[in-house]
């Protein structure tokens, strides 16, 4: 049971973390919380449906054009919504982004209405059973996926020079502009590589879930719980916080109430911003007068 | 570049039209039929919505967005009190509004906490969905999803049913809060939560009481989104968690923004405007979200001040101040 | 002349930087006492310590006898010491006349349910007010500015606004920061003015922190001198321009 459970947690934590990361990744560069980036995890889900079930597209092909299709979107937001207000108040940041979501949303639900759309299995791996444990493919492909992943972006970040200089803007935009990095392009690609991670959690879960338009907005919530669990800002923290909570989420809702797992990420924002502000892992902010 | 203030003569102007509006809105129903009055009514209730909201992000700068929450709280306290304890309509108003309130003071103990920005913004959206979920799962209370009808009433010996007497108690309604906040803006404690939004480390040196300021901004916000809940409460007649979703939130937040964020005369443009056009779209699955999703993008790049802004260079009468000379 | 500041053995630290170290002096009534010392020496953290901003690692002030250390910084500015910002402190999105009144708060009458309600008290005292903050801004001459947006004022105009918000409660002790930085030689004229008058005539005793030497040593009574937060010297502007240990720790670099 225990092991069960923690496995469901694992997978489930996993689109999470890769979600937090996403968000995380715009924050870090353009200091932007996508309000919107659940919709954007949606949009995810819905290009690979059409591409697999309307175009009969294979799965890991239609998978890579829509993050392909997904980052185009991301610069364009940048380009064409963000930059114009980027010196105005934070407020208009936020709505914008939420406006942007609410957008794909509408998109969304114009062409889908209020249908629930099923998803066809794609990973026809055999379960395996050890004792009472069932792996299912779809959690051995869920992981599997994001461990590369994190391998990989966490690899080009720490090992490669452009992951150095990433760092470097991370640490301070200005330097960066004075070293002649051209930081709005930066931010742009930001936006790109933040809406095609996003859109990979959607793509990930599109196939063991129901696709609705509204399925982004829960999404957004669970990013913002990992988030703000491992410490706003902070990228390792956002994978670990994405984990944390999808086991949080699989206990709770198995040990004490199943109605829990919906709101078991509502529950850690509020306990972790009044009880410890700055998250597990990150730093206290100072505040100078 | 000295801003053209309004000339004592357009002051009486103004004070005389305040008056003059609501006087003459009370002929409405004469000219409409059941729809339109219908719409007008939910007009009102959109006021005080978007006047409660605009009070926190607009006027006190912060990045809250419980505004749906002190809205749902209020409409289903209202719908409670009338259904379960079987309470005259009328009288569960104010006890909307004061539990609007309570949720106030719980947004803001956030705030007051040194919850900020970002954070204030996801733990208060937090909020909002978590009051979705207690509307859902508390079933015996709130009917779950199935919502809860209020009861049948009469006052004066007609039917509460009936759009005309709802209008004229929510105009009453709207223009007493309307008038009320308008005091609130235009003396020292206005002046204070705008301080507070441009530069609270300052506001706090000149012997004003900040975090007293934000408590209280966020109380009367949601007192008057309260109040508006209870209303919204008997103009559709039956509550259901659907309502106060994210749907209500972006047009609250497009009805701030259009009307222009930080004002009470935007509060009401917005409402207005933005009231009718959605229910033509509603039969259309999405358009709506399409519709306020590019409304805000494009004041937030065309029009960041928003209507009232534009009315502002057309005439002073329309400048608001908030220092009050007369008397 | 009677002693309105009193500070005692003040010390802030900041995780391991000691930014104020074992700071006294006292401020009488009238009297102008300006702070110098190189950047970072600890000027602004001894205004902050005193108004409230920073927790005082250990040390007193007191304010005619009482004590203001364990206060809030709207309760200090309330007992009646209040100062201005080095980067500046004015609301831009508020009108002059606007940011004057803020500095009135604590004057006006009217509970928070007098003035929803529109009751006459509230009203009767908000439009004294008001008469008295256009007065004070026509002092300054400032009185033709009173609509205007204070972000849309020239750097100088702000400087002033802000000291007119800053004192129109008439309060007993003033703190500035910096008050003539970036200004014109005639705007630093204008602001030395204004602060000898407001000690001259009303009696304020102003601490002051500026770097312009001369400035310095023509508008104040006496003068404290500090470096890595600690005082160096203390004494009249004759005694400081003889100090070897100020000649070498400060005004030998500039
Ligand atoms: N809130 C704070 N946290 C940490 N260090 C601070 C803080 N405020 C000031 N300091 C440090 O204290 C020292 C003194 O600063 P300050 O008082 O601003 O100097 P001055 O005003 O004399 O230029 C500086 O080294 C500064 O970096
Ligand atoms: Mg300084």
């Amino acid at each position: 049971m225990l092991m069960q459970l923690t496995l469901g947690g694992f997978a489930q934590g996993a689109i999470y973390a890769l979600i937090a990361l996403s968000l995380t990744v715009v924050y870090r560069s353009t200091t932007v919380v996508n309000f919107g980036h659940g919709d954007f995890v949606m949009a995810g889900a819905f290009l690979s449906y059409v591409l697999v079930v309307l175009a009969g597209i294979a799965f890991l092909p239609a998978a890579v054009l829509a993050m392909l299709a997904m980052f185009v979107l991301g610069v364009f937001f940048s380009k064409g919504l963000i930059r114009p207000i980027r010196g105005g108040p934070h407020i208009g940041l936020a709505l914008m982004c939420i406006s942007a979501g609410y957008i794909l949303r509408g998109i969304a639900r114009m062409v889908w209405g209020r249908e629930v759309l099923p998803m066809p299995p794609v990973f026809d791996i055999e379960p395996i059973f050890i004792g009472n444990l069932v792996i299912t493919g779809d959690a051995v492909f869920i992981i599997g996926t994001v461990f590369v992943l994190l391998v990989v972006f966490f690899g080009l970040l720490g090992l490669t020079d452009l992951g150095k200089m990433v760092q470097a803007v991370y640490q301070s935009p200005r330097g960066a502009r004075l070293i002649g990095l051209n930081v709005e392009r930066f931010n742009d690609f930001s936006w790109g590589v933040g809406a095609a991670l996003g859109a990979l959690g959607g793509i990930l879960v599109a196939p063991i879930s129901l696709l609705h338009p509204d399925l982004g907005a829960s999404f957004l919530i669970k990013g913002f719980a990992a988030m703000t669990l491992g410490g706003f800002g902070s990228l390792g923290g956002a994978v670990l916080g994405g984990i944390l909570l999808g086991l949080a989420e699989q206990y709770a809702g198995a040990y004490l109430d199943s109605a829990l797992i919906e709101i078991t990420a509502y529950v850690v924002i509020v306990l972790v911003l009044f009880i410890r502000p700055h998250g597990l892992f990150g730093r206290k902010a100072v505040v100078k007068v | 570049m000295s801003t053209t203030m309004p000339t004592s003569r357009q002051r009486r102007l103004r004070t005389w039209a305040f008056w003059a509006v609501p006087v003459l809105l009370l002929l409405t129903p004469l000219a409409t039929n059941a729809y339109t009055q219908f719409i007008i009514n939910g007009m009102l209730i959109s006021i005080l919505v978007t006047l409660g909201f605009t009070l926190v992000i607009g006027n006190l700068g912060q990045l809250a967005f419980a505004n749906t929450a002190f809205f749902g709280i209020g409409a289903y306290a209202s719908a409670i009190l009338s259904a379960k304890l079987g309470l005259p309509w009328i009288m569960t108003i104010p006890l909307a509004g004061a539990l609007g309130a309570l949720g106030g003071f719980l947004a803001s103990s956030a705030a007051l906490r040194g919850i900020r920005s970002y954070y204030l913004a996801i733990i208060t959206l937090a909020f909002g969905e978590l009051m979705r979920w207690a509307y859902l799962h508390t079933k015996p209370l709130t009917g779950g999803t199935d919502g809860l009808p209020l009861p049948r009433e009469t006052m004066f010996g007609i039917s509460l049913s009936d759009d005309t007497l709802k209008f004229y108690i929510f105009l009453a309604v709207t223009v007493v809060l309307v008038k009320a906040t308008l005091n609130l803006l235009r003396s020292r404690f206005g002046r204070a939560v705008m301080a507070v939004r441009e530069n609270e480390v300052a506001t706090a040196s000149l012997a004003i009481p900040t975090a007293r300021v934000i408590l209280t901004t966020f109380i009367w916000s949601g007192f008057v989104v309260g109040c508006a809940g209870a209303l919204f409460a008997r103009h559709v007649g039956h509550v259901f968690p659907e309502s106060f979703g994210m749907l209500h939130l972006i047009a609250s937040f497009a009805m701030v923004l259009v009307g222009g964020l930080g004002s009470v005369l935007g509060a009401v443009l917005g409402a207005v405007v933005l009231t009718a056009l959605p229910e033509y779209l509603r039969a259309f699955p999405g358009m709506e979200e399409l519709f306020f999703g590019l409304i805000v993008a494009a004041v937030l790049v065309a029009m960041p001040l928003g209507l009232a802004s534009l009315l502002r260079r057309l005439s002073p009468i329309f400048v608001e101040r908030y220092y009050r000379e007369e008397s | 002349m009677t002693e309105l500041l009193h500070v005692n053995g003040l010390s802030v630290r900041f995780s391991g930087l000691t930014a104020l170290d074992d700071v006294s002096f006292t401020l009488q009534e009238g009297a102008v006492r300006a702070v110098i010392g190189p950047n970072g020496a600890g000027k602004s953290t001894l205004f902050n310590a005193i108004s409230g901003y920073v927790t005082p690692t250990s040390g007193t002030v007191h304010l005619k006898g009482q004590e203001l250390t364990k206060l809030t910084p709207h309760e200090i500015a309330e007992q009646g010491v209040r100062r201005t910002f080095q980067n500046g402190g004015l609301f831009p999105e508020l009108t002059v006349l606007e940011n004057v009144l803020t500095g009135l708060h604590a004057q006006i009458e009217g509970s928070f349910l007098d003035i929803l309600l529109g009751r006459s008290k509230a009203l009767k005292s908000e439009a004294e007010n008001i008469h008295r903050a256009r007065e004070l801004l026509k002092l300054m001459s400032m009185d033709h500015m009173a609509d205007t947006r204070a972000g849309d004022l020239s750097g100088g105009q702000q400087r002033i606004v802000e000291i007119v918000r800053t004192v129109a409660s008439d309060p007993p002790v003033l703190l500035l920061d910096e008050p003539a930085v970036g200004l014109s030689p005639v705007a630093r004229a204008q602001m030395m003015e204004i602060i000898h008058r407001l000690a001259g005539e009303k009696g304020v005793g102003i601490l002051l922190i500026e770097h312009a030497v001369e400035l310095v040593m023509a508008a104040a009574d006496r003068i404290l001198v500090m470096a890595a937060g600690a005082r160096i010297a203390e004494g009249t502007p004759e005694e400081i321009r003889e100090d070897r240990a100020v000649l070498e720790a400060y005004l030998g670099h500039s």
